[in-house]
């Protein structure tokens, strides 16, 4: 039985491979795959809110919740389509720099509170959110509570206009690899092992020589730039931004995102738990009326029977299978 | 000079004197251990010279560098390292990478380095890995690297915070409590392996309640009680100090006759 057990693991290690690469060549060819426009602005809002997802889940790789990611989503948004309206800046210019000022108004905003963290953390950043909505919806010069209207598309790239959906794809899918690669990058060197750290055992953390307030800064800093980014994506897909887009409700399920998938895995949770976020109300054409309470209904049952996320039901499979093993070895061993 | 000096140092919590005026010095390369009954203030002296508590009076000085007012890691950074009273590790991770992260501050390369995964900062994380199996095999421990710390017996599970904090490569090293739990055999393991830390040139003060162990281990001793030090000395000189017993026993006058 053991012996089979880890032929087989092997075998799906191999076909995990092939697996990946398949996967991979259908994200490539979606569009082809995706008539309807409608499907492909699913799969675009999903992307979006992989990367959103992705972003808080680097702030709890360091033991931070926030409720305020769509903040920083906001700024990005805000920030871009004014670059481009009104200092008429190329939106390829703005895509970047919309980034960095959501950067550094995290910077600034972060030095204040990631010095306390816990609670004090999440009811703070929930109130930076509700500000900044507030905010915009009061500036009549951001279009007040109406938002901003007529953001025009991306500036063509060589023979790409940005008409079709699948312009748009391809730049968010290239976007969300640019999230995936950087994040990876820093969860694997000393950055990640720190941040891991810290989320641990912040006490010994400290006593390892690791700054607790920089690490934290950084990844507030790195996770408000990756939903800027994504921030001003949104503005010139969608074309139109306005306040309560960004709500405090938005924050709540980016955090869902990253909890339905598993909190431990850093990029694929945010990954799956978007992917069902986005794509399960679809299937079960509910209204938008009761799919808050469906959601709500999901997670609470989630957290009591799976706190790990749907990404550890393997391992919690796999616990389960090794208990009854030994329990049938220890039967065998009595007879 | 002494290599930590400890001047008038008090600390109060609330109206309770955890520490009043201590004064010790502690020496190169010696093991000094710091005994007293329970609440006489020998893990709250740890958490100031570690830099978890500010000391309400007083300075402490390390190297000849006042380390008051410094925050914890930049304590760490200067080589003070400590092991905790109750199993501190990061549970969820494996032995091998309890001790990887405690490499932390002993990269040469930039942060950013490492981010970009540069050839040089790799070569130096595998560098860092091989250090990390050598404190692995020092400690006896390198034969359960892979296993979770969550899931060690509680004997190894000290040695592993021992193995954190070198990992941080210390000049001088804090431990506290690191015999409480665990029985003979176990004991005398961590007795030799203390010794050997020590022989290979680090400067380590302990705080134990295990008298006996203590008495063999050091090379000097300190007696606290209520906060304040009433005995310092070769362990021989504890032995037969009259406040010492006193502390640890209480005096006969106490003992009044109930019924008169």
């Amino acid at each position: 039985m053991e012996k089979w057990l880890r032929m087989y693991s092997t075998k799906l290690r191999t076909k995990g491979v092939t697996l990946f690469i398949i996967l991979g060549i259908i994200i490539l060819l979606l569009p082809l795959l995706l008539k309807s426009p409608y499907q492909m602005h699913l799969i675009i809002m999903l992307c979006i809110n992989i990367v959103l997802g992705m972003s808080f889940a680097m702030l709890f790789s360091t033991g931070l919740i926030t409720i305020g990611a769509a903040a920083f989503w906001a700024i990005g948004a805000y920030a871009s389509a004014v670059l481009v309206m009104n200092l008429n800046l190329s939106f390829w210019l703005a895509l970047p720099l919309a980034s960095i000022i959501t950067g550094m108004i995290a910077f600034m905003l972060g030095s204040i509170i990631v010095r306390a963290p816990g609670v004090a953390f999440v009811v703070q950043t929930m109130v930076i959110n509700m500000i900044v909505v507030q905010a915009l919806g009061q500036m009549e010069f951001l279009g007040g509570w109406g938002g901003i209207l007529d953001i025009p598309r991306p500036n063509p790239i060589v023979s790409i206009k940005f008409v079709s959906k699948t312009h748009y794809y391809y730049l968010i899918l290239f976007l969300l690899l640019l999230t995936v690669v950087v994040f990876y990058a820093l969860y694997s060197s000393r950055i990640g092992r720190a941040w891991r750290s810290i989320r641990l055992n912040p006490r010994l953390a400290q006593t390892l020589g690791i700054n607790l307030f920089r690490y934290r800064l950084l990844a507030f800093i790195i996770a408000s730039m990756s939903a800027g980014l994504v921030g001003s994506f949104y503005a010139h897909y969608f074309g139109t931004i306005e306040p309560n887009t960004f709500s405090v409700f938005k924050s709540i399920y980016i955090q869902i995102y990253g909890i339905l998938g598993g909190l431990n895995f850093y990029l694929m949770g945010p990954t799956i738990g978007s992917l069902m976020m986005t794509l399960v109300p679809e299937f079960l054409r509910v209204g938008k009326e009761i799919e808050p309470i469906l959601t709500g209904g999901i997670l609470i049952l989630l957290v009591i029977f799976l706190p790990g996320g749907i990404l550890s039901l393997p391992e919690r499979m796999g616990s389960l299978a090794t208990a009854f093993l030994s329990r049938i070895k220890r039967k065998e061993s009595l007879h | 000079m002494a290599f930590l000096e400890v001047r008038n140092l008090t600390k109060h919590f609330g109206g309770l004197a955890a520490i009043s005026t201590l004064n010790l010095d502690i020496f190169d390369s010696e093991i000094l251990g710091i005994i007293g009954p329970n609440g006489a203030g020998k893990s709250t002296f740890f958490n100031i010279v570690n830099g978890f508590y500010p000391p309400t009076k007083g300075k402490v000085t390390f190297k000849g560098r006042d380390i008051i007012g410094l925050k914890a890691h930049q304590i760490a950074q200067l080589g003070i390292g400590r092991s905790f009273q109750a199993s501190t590790l990061f549970m969820n991770l494996t032995v091998f990478d309890n001790v990887f992260t405690g490499f932390h501050m002993n990269y040469k390369e930039a942060v950013w380095m490492s981010f970009l995964h540069a050839p040089y900062a790799l070569r130096e994380e595998r560098s860092a890995k091989q250090r990390v199996m050598e404190i692995l095999e020092f400690m006896g421990l390198a034969a359960l690297k892979d296993q979770i710390a969550h899931n060690l017996p509680h004997g190894h599970q000290r040695i592993l915070g021992i193995c954190i904090a070198l990992a941080t490569q210390p000049k001088l090293l804090l431990l506290d409590e690191p015999l409480t739990g665990m029985h003979l055999e176990e004991t005398s393991t961590m007795l030799n392996l203390i010794k050997k830390i020590q022989n290979s040139g680090m400067t380590i003060v302990l705080v134990e309640h295990n008298m006996e162990a203590v008495m063999r281990l050091c090379d000097r001793i300190i007696v606290l009680n209520h906060g304040k030090k009433i005995a310092e000395g070769l362990p021989k000189e504890i032995r037969d100090n009259k406040d010492v017993i006193e502390a640890y026993l209480g005096t006969e006058e106490e003992f009044e006759p109930i019924a008169s």
